[in-house]
């Protein structure tokens, strides 16, 4: 295990904001903290990197107290995000190298490489603050990453950033899972967890509400979702005997069903009403998993003082 | 320990390399010598046009006639005329008020219209009377001021000898009763003059100063800036938040003993030039005093490191410059008080006043320096225990334990506050971070 919460608990002004929550995560894996926004999980991760101490509780890394040998091993990508505009990109990146204690002699010979894969290489003697908001995303999770941590942790990395720089940061999480980095990171954004994840724990006001390896977490919950794509009105579904919920999106709609009832009932009922161009069952997604365990949907925020509090 | 060497560098070469440092190295003693040397360079100013006076005299006694005899004594340094010019002397009757009244109007008129520099008014009785004499002028040259008193009262105290009944010739009891000018002189049995004193303790007390307020307030502004790029929230990731606060304030500490190393070089050289400068050779007896030149080292280092983690502490838990200006404004006060006091200090070093204030924590280092300047170089005996020795060690011990204390509690408030963004916290959560 590399890194273990055991029952940290934080409160703001008596305003619980992690309660006693316990988390593994093995060595190598991608390692998902979900829930909705001011569920927690900024404040649990400044429990990990020490910024904020927990009221109560321990946290271990590689099995012991973390201690100062602990942040050189370990790259943090914060929500809130920022560098030094008036440095270049390289000096950026040599310092904060420096800072995690590898000195610029190595640092140096990789940064090129670096800033071409997020496609900065040009702007390696410019400043920082030539760079747009996204170019300065990239950058920072350079710097993050350039020293080779053993974890990762990445606090709501993709917010902000455009699909094609999203797929890129994508790419480089995988290869360094392949290469034996363990990823902690965290959203509220389910799709991105379900792609990434290999394992995920779901947060909600402070607790922690599911806990396993995605799969595992998947066929708990077994296929009991319907995916349908019609034409018409299909507002009466809903009440359609057997169905649990039913959540619209764009171009379908994912019904959740009891485990008694026969789908092909209810395709029956629909294809009566509407003409059905796609009825697909299928494994439940994050989302509709995290609205029938919390109880609450994930994209209406809870009312809570995240980040105002240390 | 690295991490703080990281720090350390990142800040020092930050400021170093600034061309606004460069510029204030060079700039500051131009400046600060500036508004020292032109002063003195103005009073010492040879006169080369004369003074024009007029004298209006009802005495009836010829008192006009002698005085303006004895000023056209005084010769302008080049030209060998008059260094007075006397335009008029109207011996006007006591009983013709008429015309005196005329007079005094126009005289004051060309007194106002500087076209006159003094004019001097003796009525009747005057050697009896000392409001009967008076002078009407537009200037502060105190020197001529002080001739002229000096020859005024020789020549009342003449009229009334030859008015008493003292058997004795004028002249002899002039002689006698002549005046004194006392020169004061140290224990050492040499003496430095005030002025001297003065500028030496106020240069010194201002070269603290602009160290500390200058370098303090930058590393104030760091971590405000960092603060504002959320920058901070990586760098505590990395380093500790004392380590970073501590390669901050020697980092900026190191620039600063750049730049005094610089001023004291360039002091050096001037001082190799020191005859074009005419400097009274007593100044040596300051420059090379080993209880000043120490002192000034050991309070310029710990007042530094008072004051920049006290500004640290203050960058921490604000927002933005502007609140910090409130902060600023009492520190900068305390630093200054030396100056503001001023007079009241140097005219007696060692009252109680000045005594206490100087082991004030925050006071303490520049009121200390100013006391030390003028007493240190009139004492026979050092002694650790007692004397200005024993008090300036009283003193910086009690700044090292303040500095202690300071930096014992910004260490406590400083890793909360740099991640603490809008609203300001107040005194009990300060307070409650302490506890933390």
């Amino acid at each position: 295990m590399l890194l273990q919460l055991k029952e940290i608990h934080k409160e703001f002004d008596g305003k619980v904001a992690v309660d006693k929550l316990s988390l593994d995560v093995e060595r190598g894996v991608i390692f998902g903290i979900i829930g909705p926004n001011g569920a927690g999980k900024t404040t649990t991760i400044r429990m990990v990197m020490d910024i904020t101490r927990p009221d109560s509780g321990e946290i271990l890394f590689d099995g012991k107290p973390a201690d100062s040998g602990f942040r050189d091993r370990v790259g943090y990508l914060p929500e809130e995000r920022g560098l030094y505009k008036k440095l270049t990109l390289e000096e950026v990146i040599v310092y904060m190298a420096e800072l995690k204690g590898v000195s610029p002699r190595v640092i140096k010979p990789k940064i090129n490489d670096w800033l071409e894969r997020v496609d900065l290489i040009d702007y390696r003697k410019k400043k920082v603050e030539e760079l747009s908001k996204g170019m300065q995303q990239k950058l920072q999770f350079v710097t993050t990453i350039i020293h080779e941590p053993e974890l990762l942790i990445l606090d709501e990395i993709f917010s902000g950033l455009d699909p094609i720089n999203m797929e890129k940061i994508k790419e480089i999480i995988l290869e360094l899972k392949r290469r034996g980095t363990t990823i902690l990171f965290s959203t509220h954004v389910m799709e991105q967890a379900e792609k990434l994840c290999d394992h995920i724990c779901m947060i909600s006001r402070g607790q922690k509400v599911i806990d396993g390896r995605l799969n595992d977490v998947k066929a708990q919950f077994g296929k009991n979702s319907i995916q349908i794509e019609i034409e018409g009105d299909g507002g009466f579904i809903s009440s359609l005997p057997g169905v649990k919920g039913m959540s619209e999106f764009n171009n379908y709609i994912e019904l959740r069903i009891d485990s008694s009832t026969d789908t092909n009932t209810i395709l029956k009922e629909v294809a009566n009403r509407v003409l059905v161009r796609r009825f697909d069952i299928v494994e439940p997604s994050l989302y509709d998993i995290f609205i029938d365990t919390a109880k609450i949907d994930p994209n209406q925020p809870a009312e809570t003082g995240e980040n105002h509090h240390v | 320990m690295s991490k703080f060497w990281v720090i350390f560098k990142k800040e020092y070469s930050q400021v170093v390399k600034k061309k606004s440092f460069i510029i204030s190295i060079l700039l500051t003693p131009i400046f600060m010598g500036g508004i020292m040397v032109v002063p003195a360079l103005l009073a010492n100013k040879k006169s080369t046009t004369a003074e024009k006076i007029v004298v209006v005299d009802q005495s009836q006694m010829g008192v006009g006639q002698k005085f303006v005899e004895e000023i056209s004594e005084y010769k302008l340094e080049e030209t060998e005329d008059n260094y007075y010019d006397v335009k008029e002397l109207f011996t006007v009757l006591a009983s013709d008020s008429a015309r005196f009244a005329q007079v005094i109007d126009s005289l004051r008129n060309a007194i106002v219209e500087k076209e006159l520099k003094y004019f001097l008014v003796i009525k009747p009785e005057a050697h009896m009377v000392d409001s009967n004499l008076y002078m009407v002028t537009n200037s502060d040259n105190f020197t001529s001021i002080k001739r002229f008193e000096y020859h005024l009262s020789q020549i009342l105290s003449g009229i009334r000898l030859e008015q008493s009944n003292v058997n004795l010739g004028v002249d002899s009891v002039l002689e006698i009763t002549r005046r004194i000018d006392l020169r004061t002189k140290d224990a050492l049995g040499e003496s430095i003059p005030f002025e001297i004193k003065y500028f030496g303790a106020l240069i010194l007390v201002m070269m603290m100063f602009s160290m500390v307020v200058g370098f303090g307030s930058l590393c104030m502004r760091t971590v405000i800036e960092e603060k504002n790029s959320r920058i901070m929230e990586v760098l505590v990731s990395s380093v500790s938040p004392f380590q970073l606060m501590l390669g901050k304030i020697f980092g900026l500490g190191a620039a600063t003993f750049t730049q005094v190393s610089v001023w004291i070089l360039m002091g050096s050289l001037l001082y190799t030039q020191r005859a074009f400068f005419d400097l009274d050779p007593s100044i040596d007896r300051l420059l090379f005093n080993p209880v000043i030149v120490i002192f000034f080292v050991l309070f310029l280092t710990t007042g530094y490191l008072l004051y920049s983690t006290a500004f640290a502490f203050i960058g921490s838990i604000v927002n933005n410059e502007k609140e910090a200006q409130g902060f600023i404004f009492p520190i900068t006060m305390m630093l200054m008080l030396p100056v503001i006091l001023g007079i009241s200090v140097v005219q007696d070093p060692n009252s109680t006043m000045a005594t206490v204030l100087s082991m004030t924590p925050f006071i303490g280092p520049s009121m200390m320096m100013m006391r030390v300047v003028f007493v240190a170089p009139t004492v026979t005996e050092y002694s650790l225990f007692s004397g200005i020795v024993g008090e300036a060690t009283l003193a910086l011990i009690v700044v090292i334990l303040t500095t202690i204390f300071m930096i014992w509690l910004t260490a406590k408030i400083f890793r909360i506050g740099i991640l603490m963004y809008g609203k300001r916290p107040n005194l009990p959560e300060i307070l409650k971070w302490i506890r933390y």
